[in-house]
């Protein structure tokens, strides 16, 4: 899908449920933001263009911390994730898959 | 027009009905158990042997449903009772006012016909192989008069306002992407809400979809034994599938679903256990098992759509919501199926497919929360009558599960 056409959003991503610490992108996206969290809309920055589907943080979290989509823990950071940095495989861990090797 | 979850179609705005209470829809009661949302004369071939005469009178109906069953013997255990429970759960379905049970021996048709009355109290009317000396044109013909017969009882038959507590829906997801577990699943799942809050039924199934989520799952079951008969309904599947070689934990999600944006498998199950909602788990229902009582169920069953449909619908669920990303023409044969998509390409390509259009939520033109209250209303709109495209192009089959192969 194009993130292109959205003439009249008001937000940009949005977090699943208000408990998240992460949000999810509605189109791709980069720079300021608007996040819709809960009630609310947060402008929030990402630190580098994020595509349609993929996860940012919605605060800073330390390395072994658990990451909440939909309210619950979707697997681990790896590493620290500062707020608006994408999270995924490279610094997301999850408790049940067995990955690839390498 | 095509964006919002406002858009066109007969039921989409507030006004012109005459139903604007989301209290009740107009059904067709029935002597026991749910009300119908239609009212339709089955033809339902329980022996493959007579399938294609079933076919013929069915035909020869207009406006009859036809489930014809390609299998009929030497099935043996569990394998011969789901097919039973379904043939039987499909007779006695709140959807259809009359069945026309179409038989190869007379022993099983009446078995048959006797346990659609027993659960429905409907008419039912039996033509075997055993009544016309195997004389598969003469059965067709006592079929089309018989059915005939019936049919012109049920015509009878008027709606009249019923509880939306009445209403029993699965929910299914086919075809999913990026938008399913973001949008339409949150979606579904909201609505699911809506209608167990009201006293309503609802169920999910495709227990391997949990995986990884089935913690959550039996997190949220309404007893501890529900919660570990969850986790084990979904051991005992992994397993199986182990059995055969296949890890389905290895590298999953895969490679499209990474690319996608999906980082785990909890996240993955999480987005698809999405369209349950989040009220308590009052059971696990065998495959094709009616629900002891209302609120929130989920079905141990597999995975492919049709047969997950067919599961929902012998267990007596009237109406279907159906999530897809790109898209997805599958529906219910006895249930009206309402087809859910948030993908703006899919929803503008498919516009005699999906029957609701939640892009608006995809675009930040609407909430979750908005697009529900609307596809709730869609929902009590459909079971008062109003068509979904499914019905209209009769997009509609149902697929009978077996769990085991013919002896």
């Amino acid at each position: 899908m194009s993130g292109s056409e959205k003439p009249e959003a008001a937000w940009e991503a949005m977090a699943i449920n208000a408990a998240d610490n992460v949000a999810v992108a509605l189109c791709d996206i980069e720079g300021d933001v608007n996040v819709r969290i809960g009630d609310a809309v947060h402008v929030m920055r990402v630190a580098a263009p994020i595509a349609m589907g993929h996860k940012f943080a919605t605060r800073d979290l330390a390395a072994g911390e658990p990451v909440l989509k939909y309210g619950e823990c979707i697997g681990i950071t790896t590493a620290p994730v500062a707020a608006g940095e994408h999270v995924h495989v490279h610094n997301l861990e999850s408790r049940r898959a067995r990955r690839e090797a390498g | 027009m095509q964006e919002g979850a406002t858009g066109p179609g007969p039921a989409g705005g507030k006004t012109g009905g005459a139903r604007r209470d989301d209290a009740s829809f107009l059904g067709f009661p029935r002597p026991k158990g749910r009300a119908g949302i239609r009212n339709a004369l089955l033809v339902l071939g329980i022996n493959g042997l007579v399938a294609p005469a079933a076919r013929r009178i069915a035909q020869a109906l207009p406006g009859s449903r036809l489930v014809a069953t390609p299998y009929g013997r030497g099935q043996l255990g569990p394998d011969k009772e789901v097919h039973f429970a379904q043939l039987i759960g499909l007779g006695a379905h709140p959807n259809i006012g009359a069945t026309l049970v179409v038989g190869a021996d007379r022993p099983t048709a009446e078995m048959i016909a006797e346990a659609i009355v027993a659960r429905s109290g409907k008419q039912v009317a039996i033509v075997t192989l055993d009544d016309v000396h195997e004389d598969a044109l003469a059965l067709t013909e006592r079929g089309i008069r018989l059915g005939g017969t019936l049919a012109r009882a049920i015509s009878a038959e008027r709606r009249q306002p019923v509880a939306v507590s009445d209403l029993f829906i699965g929910i299914e997801c086919g075809h999913s992407d990026a938008t399913s577990g973001l949008v339409s699943n949150p979606l579904a799942g909201a609505v699911a809400d809506r209608l167990v809050d009201r006293g309503g039924t609802a169920v999910v199934g495709e227990t391997l979809e949990w995986l990884g989520a089935e913690h959550v799952l039996a997190g949220r079951a309404a007893e501890a034994s529900i919660g570990e008969a969850i986790v084990e309904a979904v051991a005992r599947r992994e397993k199986a599938v182990a059995a055969l070689g296949v890890d389905l934990l290895y590298n999953n999600p895969g490679y499209e679903n990474v690319r996608g944006g999906l980082s785990s498998i909890e996240e993955k199950s999480l987005g698809a256990i999405a369209k349950a909602g989040s009220r308590p788990i009052r059971s696990v229902l065998p495959f094709a098992a009616q629900p002891a009582g209302p609120g929130l169920h989920v079905m141990d069953g597999p995975g492919f759509s049709p047969e997950s449909l067919t599961g929902f619908a012998a267990a007596g669920a009237q109406l279907m919501l159906f999530t897809t990303g790109p898209g997805n023409s599958f529906c219910s044969l006895v249930a009206p199926t309402i087809k859910i998509s948030a993908h703006p390409d899919a929803t503008r390509a498919l516009a005699e497919q999906v029957d609701f259009d939640a892009s608006a939520v995809l675009l930040a033109r609407a909430t979750v929360d908005d697009a529900a209250d609307q596809l709730f209303d869609r929902l009590v709109d459909v079971a008062s009558g109003t068509a979904t495209w499914g019905e209209i192009f009769a997009e509609g089959e149902e697929c009978l599960f077996r769990s085991g192969g013919s002896f």
